[in-house]
C-alpha cells in the first residue's frame, strides 16, 4: 500500500492538549495583554507554536482505519478548507483595514486548518450516522 | 457503476464488518461502496473479487451513465 504522510492516531489527543491550553494563551495575550512570569516577551510565540503544532497533529493524526475512502475524504476536506480560507481572506481585504486587517491576518494563520479538522470531522461524522441509518 | 457485493456478501455468509477486515478497510467504506457512494480502486475492487473468488465484471458493472 502508498505511504501516507500521516501521524500515529494517539497524535490526535497530544495535537487537543497542545491546542487548548496554547489557544487560551494566545488570546488572553491578544486581548488582555496576558504574560505569564516563565514566558515573558515569548507568550505570543510559545502561544503561536501551540497552536500550529496542535492542530497539524489534530489534523494529520491517522484515523482508526485509514482507507483509500478516508484519504480521499481527507483531501476533499483539504481543498474544501484552501477555498473557504481564501474567500474569507478576500473579504477581509475589501472590508477591513490597518489593526482590523492585521487581526484578521493573525486568524487566517490557522484558518486552514481549522476549516480543515471542522469539515474532515463533519464527513466522517455524516458517515457514520449514514450507515448506523442503513445497515 | 453498478454494484453485486451485498449479494456476494450474502451467499459467502460475510457480514460488513468481516469483508471490512479481509481487505483492510472501515466497515463505513463497504457500506459506502454498496449503496454506490464511493467507487473503489482498481486494487481495492481486485481484493474484493479475490475474497469472493469471482471476477471483477461479475462485482462490478458499468451504467449508461458512466
Amino acid at each position: 500500500m502508498k505511504k501516507n504522510l500521516l501521524l500515529p492516531h494517539s497524535f490526535r489527543l497530544v495535537g487537543w492538549l497542545l491546542f487548548i491550553p496554547a489557544v487560551l494563551l494566545g488570546l488572553a495575550n491578544m486581548y488582555a495583554e496576558y504574560k505569564p512570569a516563565f514566558l515573558g516577551d515569548f507568550t505570543d510565540e510559545t502561544a503561536a507554536l501551540g497552536v500550529i503544532v496542535g492542530l497539524l497533529f489534530v489534523a494529520f493524526a491517522r484515523e482508526k482505519v485509514e482507507d483509500e475512502m478516508i484519504r480521499q475524504l481527507r483531501l476533499e476536506s483539504l481543498q474544501w478548507s484552501v477555498y473557504i480560507n481564501y474567500v474569507l481572506l478576500a473579504i477581509a481585504v475589501v472590508l477591513l483595514y490597518d489593526t482590523a486587517f492585521f487581526n484578521v491576518m493573525i486568524y487566517n494563520m490557522f484558518t486552514i486548518l481549522l476549516v480543515f479538522i471542522g469539515r474532515f470531522a463533519w464527513l466522517l461524522y455524516k458517515l457514520q450516522r449514514r450507515e448506523e441509518t442503513f445497515v | 457503476m453498478k454494484n453485486r457485493i451485498k449479494i456476494a456478501r450474502a451467499e459467502n455468509d460475510l457480514s460488513q464488518a468481516d469483508l471490512a477486515d479481509r481487505i483492510g478497510v472501515s466497515r463505513q467504506t463497504i457500506n459506502s461502496i454498496e449503496t454506490g457512494r464511493y467507487v473503489p480502486s482498481t486494487v481495492l475492487a481486485l481484493k474484493m473479487a479475490r475474497t469472493f473468488n469471482k471476477a471483477l465484471e461479475e462485482l462490478f458493472q458499468l451504467e449508461d451513465t458512466d
